[in-house]
């Protein structure tokens, strides 16, 4: 498995050089932060509670990451889809981004056969780094002075900024749950689950019944940790009700009303 | 908020964007150097021009993302990735449990701390994961079975419910449009979730908007 070029060691230690790089930049912008909450009267606790709620939460979508690498093995072996998916990369683009470079090189069997020839597999990788980067020239152009514009907002008509900074909160989940109500599906792929129908319905349901069944919880014990932990609490225990409903309801659980 | 802290801010995100892009940009340098390939220029051109609808997003998503992101959340989301279904629903927790509001200076320190921890774990776990399945197909076979590979699929969903469940509860007024207006665009038009968000995120500034005047909220 690792005597393939696309996971040879030279590869490896490539991966590795992303994975100290992503890890220090993000323990340096921590700790540049939890320095300024402490000034600002931050509790510890709630800095603490910050972090530990953040990494439970990320446990799950990280494992789906992990999956969406294996899916990419097939073509592109484990690491090139490894770097993409630990910086820059998102789940939902990176498949597609592969599927066009494979298409672009000339590899019309999509991700089911193996890249084996080194220049197609440069090629790739050139194609799906050089299709991500934008953000990161845009950004040190444009953040601050978009920063600068919501706080001069925000300073003039903060009532106003509290109702807009939810509303665009309540956008962005809309859009996801509208998706779990009507998004369509691939149907020529009948991949089950990736339309609208029971399966995504249950998941919705499920976790926003244990979301609402810890708040309760907590409003009444009063815990931090409960607090920190309901979020991803709610999320594994949705997952579990969506793999039962597949298990022993499989003909109820393929129902799809958008596919 | 304090400027000394914020324009400092900038700065970091600033050389650590560039340092970002010249470090992932040596990615498929060294792969060209090591198998000393170097593939043609059309190749690579035609590669991207069927990726140009990611350049479009890019552009949207830094414009849309980044208010909600804060500075150093925005600098350390994008180049670790995965953002809206990662990133930001666990900065909109964090600020959430810590009673915090977006665009302050505490929001700003929470949502850095808060996405910070979430691409160090991110990191770690698709790391031990990958090299899990790597060494160990028979576990990569269970994990995407047709037993687990629908909860992975539905994970997304499992996040914004629960976010949904905190958020539609404490401002219910402004998100029933929202809601009703994206699920109708989708009995018509599914235009995918990239361009779905900015999408519902003007429904729902639109309707907001309109019932602050109104004096609704």
């Amino acid at each position: 498995m690792f005597t393939d070029f696309k996971s040879d060691s030279f590869m490896f230690l490539i991966v590795l050089g992303v994975i100290i790089f992503v890890c220090a930049q993000a323990l340096f912008f921590m700790k540049k932060a939890w320095t300024r909450g402490l000034e600002l009267g931050i509790t510890k606790d709630k800095l603490k509670n910050a972090v530990t709620s953040s990494a439970i939460f990320s446990f799950a979508p990280a494992i789906g990451i992990a999956i969406t690498v294996i899916t990419l093995s097939v073509a592109l072996g484990y690491v090139l889809p490894w770097i993409r998916l630990t910086v820059i990369g998102a789940i939902q683009y990176e498949t597609i981004a592969a599927i066009g470079a494979l298409e672009a090189v000339g590899m019309e069997t999509g991700l089911s056969q193996p890249v084996t020839d080194p220049e197609t597999f440069s090629a790739i990788a050139w194609v799906m780094t050089l299709g991500s980067i934008l953000p990161l020239i845009l950004i040190p152009i444009v953040l601050k002075k978009i920063q600068k514009g919501v706080s001069d907002v925000a300073s003039k008509n903060s009532k106003w900024m509290d109702v807009m900074t939810a509303a665009a909160f309540i956008g962005l989940i809309s859009a996801f749950i509208g998706r779990g109500l009507a998004g369509t599906g691939k149907a020529e792929e009948a991949i089950i689950g990736d339309g609208a129908g029971v399966l995504s319905l249950t998941a919705l349901i499920t976790s926003i019944g244990f979301m609402i069944f810890f708040t309760l919880i907590n409003r009444r014990l009063k815990k931090n940790w409960i607090e920190a932990l309901a979020m991803p609490l709610s999320m594994v225990l949705a997952m579990i009700f969506v793999v039962l409903i597949n298990s022993f309801l499989p003909e109820i659980a393929a129902i799809e009303w958008r596919y | 908020m304090n400027k000394n802290y914020m324009d400092k801010v900038h700065t970091y995100g600033r050389v650590s964007c560039v340092l970002s892009l010249i470090f992932f940009l040596c990615i498929p340098l060294a792969i060209s150097l090591h198998f000393n390939v170097w593939p043609s220029l059309s190749v690579v051109g035609k590669g991207l021009a069927s990726l140009i609808i990611f350049f479009v997003t890019g552009i949207v998503e830094v414009v849309a993302y980044s208010p909600m992101l804060g500075a150093g959340g925005t600098y350390l989301s994008f180049v670790s990735g995965n953002i809206m279904n990662l990133k930001m629903p666990c900065a909109i927790n964090a600020m959430e449990n810590a009673k915090v509001k977006a665009n302050t200076e505490e929001g700003e320190v929470i949502t850095t701390i808060a996405i910070a921890a979430s691409t160090i774990t991110t990191t770690i776990i698709i790391a031990v994961f990958v090299l899990i399945f790597a060494l160990n197909p028979k576990f990569s076979e269970v994990m995407s079975s047709d037993t687990f590979a629908p909860a992975f699929q539905q994970v997304t969903y499992t996040i914004f419910g629960s976010l949904a469940a905190t958020y539609f509860v404490k401002h219910w007024k402004i998100s029933i449009f929202p809601i009703i207006a994206v699920t109708i665009l989708l009995l018509f038009v599914d235009p995918g979730i990239g361009v779905l968000i900015p999408i519902g995120v003007i429904f729902s500034m639109v309707g907001a908007h309109i019932m602050f005047k109104l004096k609704k909220v």
